[in-house]
């Protein structure tokens, strides 16, 4: 998928605008491209428009104005009908973690690969595989009023990388977690990246952003701010697949 | 075809989907004792109206008991050599006394009672008697004769099991109308209910038809067991009213034994109540999710 995409850019946003129930624009005239495999972080103060952003981003919103392509499509225009097999492309972790509540963890860890037709025992062994990475193989059939805000989370994280997704959105990913499991789900974040995967991280967390030093979208009032990164993607890992701080 | 996947939580106590079975349950033993009252009074207003075809009956008054039976006897004979007449028969004493019995009551019929002579004429079944001209045909024997085919009063029930026949079928429309909105207002509490999973779901991937799919398929079950259970309902009320019919009108009218054939359409009705509440349940999640991005 990402080889079919070379020299193309997956996502690019030309002068987008939003706003909420013809209120005025949250998003002003935003423009930016993303390459196949590319890492950033959307940075920005509250109420500058990131979660706004990351809504067009995961196609839960259409722009008021502007065009966003997405795997070559215009989604701003795009029918309804073509938008879910996009969004099975997108992996989305959120920041109030959306778990279902009559779900376990692997059941909700499972929900992106039955929604996509998997089958029973394949699911079950991919999913239950990734809850042990994210330490959670004790908790996998615990129910989310049974888990703390950090297991909570890394179920969340768990859901969104299961199908292994073109473009991964995560909003303030390592909020809730202590800094030794931030530490290991950026890993995996960089590491996905290194497999081609596109990420866009929404945090607060400058030190995440200075450790990481990916390239940020920045967003002051509904406008955006390209910041160049201070290293290339290759350099975040050092041979033994930790962080170079 | 989207793949299907149950994704709703069991029903809990506190949502109103819960109570859609007895709703529907409700709806299915209406319409069905409605469907059931129209059919079982159009088949036997038919059978009963057919008794009646072709059947003339004469009647003959007077205050001298022998006087009217002979002038009975000439009438028999005149309507005997009449073509197209198949068969004339004078009702006997006891037979009259039979047919007075339920309104008069037993042992009521005494001789003095100014009871008519009655002839029972039957026609031919390709024949067409002229009513008016055989009247006059037989008055020459009797001042005091009457001939009734039953037409006229007839015509009268018809218009009755007719006004009857389609105010229950307005109602069966009701009642299905209702029911459609009931199911409308149950898939919409549900959503609502269920809004941050169907969100999830949506913003997932999901196809909007395999959200619908776990919609119809659940609320399928509920007009089926609502259903099945308005229809045990239904059979048990009648059986119930059949049964006390009979007791009343002992005598008066001839009750038929339960009409088993009649009433096996009734047995589709939990079927169509499903199936109708599944494709509402499914047409208005679609509705209500074409709302969304």
């Amino acid at each position: 998928m990402i080889k079919s995409l070379k020299g193309l850019s997956l996502l690019e946003f030309k002068n987008v605008s939003m706003g909420y129930n013809k209120g005025h624009d949250v998003l002003k005239d935003v423009s930016f491209k993303l390459e196949p495999g590319s890492m950033h972080f959307l940075t920005g103060p509250s109420g500058a428009g990131k979660t706004s952003l990351l809504k067009l981003l995961y196609l839960a919103h259409r722009p008021g104005r502007g065009e966003i392509i997405m795997f070559g499509r215009d989604v701003a225009k795009s029918p309804r009908e073509e938008l879910p097999k996009l969004r099975r492309r997108i992996g989305v972790v959120f920041q109030d973690f959306r778990l279902l509540d009559h779900m376990s963890a692997v059941e909700n860890v499972a929900l992106p690969l039955r929604i996509a037709g998997g089958s029973g025992a394949q699911i079950n062994e991919h999913v239950e595989e990734l809850l042990s990475w994210v330490g959670l193989k004790q908790r996998m059939q615990a129910f989310p009023s049974e888990l703390s805000g950090g297991e909570k989370q890394r179920v969340a994280i768990a859901r969104a990388v299961i199908r292994r997704p073109d473009i991964l959105l995560a909003d303030e990913p390592t909020g809730n977690v202590d800094p030794e499991m931030a530490e290991r789900l950026m890993y995996l974040f960089v590491e996905l990246n290194k497999l081609g995967t596109t990420i866009v991280i929404a945090t607060h967390d400058n030190g995440l952003v200075s450790k990481i030093g990916a390239p940020r979208l920045h967003l002051e009032t509904g406008k955006l701010l390209y910041l160049e990164g201070t290293r290339p993607p290759s350099e975040f890992l050092n041979q033994d697949g930790e962080f170079k701080i | 075809m989207s793949p299907s996947f149950d994704f709703l939580p069991s029903v809990k106590n506190r949502e109103a989907t819960k109570l859609l079975p007895w709703a529907m349950a409700i709806m299915v033993y209406l319409s069905a004792l409605f469907a059931a009252g129209s059919l079982l009074l159009h088949s036997g207003f038919d059978e009963w109206a057919s008794s009646l075809q072709g059947r003339v009956t004469v009647q003959i008054t007077g205050e001298e008991k022998s006087a009217i039976m002979s002038e009975a006897l000439e009438i028999q004979d005149e309507l005997r050599g009449t073509p197209g007449i198949k068969s004339v028969r004078i009702l006997s004493d006891e037979e009259i006394s039979a047919l007075l019995e339920p309104w008069l009551g037993s042992g009521n019929i005494t001789d003095n009672l100014p009871v008519p002579v009655m002839i029972d004429l039957e026609t031919s079944d390709d024949a067409y008697v002229n009513l008016d001209a055989l009247e006059s045909q037989v008055r020459q024997y009797s001042e005091n004769v009457y001939l009734d085919d039953h037409a006229r009063w007839l015509s009268h029930f018809y218009n009755l099991a007719n006004t009857i026949e389609y105010t229950a079928f307005s109602i069966l429309i009701m009642i299905l109308a209702a029911s459609i909105c009931i199911v409308i207002f149950g898939t919409k509490s549900s959503m609502a209910e269920h809004k941050k999973t169907i969100e999830i779901m949506h913003l997932m991937g999901a196809q909007d038809h395999m959200i619908a799919k776990a919609y119809q398929n659940r609320f399928m079950i509920y007009g089926i067991k609502g259903g099945l259970g308005g229809l045990v309902l239904t059979l048990l009320t009648i059986y119930i009213l059949f049964i006390l019919i009979q007791n009343i009108s002992e005598g008066l009218v001839e009750i038929p034994s339960f009409p088993f054939l009649t009433l096996s359409s009734l047995l589709l009705f939990p079927f169509f109540f499903a199936f109708l509440t599944m494709l509402t349940a499914r047409v208005t999640v679609l509705r209500e999710l074409g709302r969304m991005v």
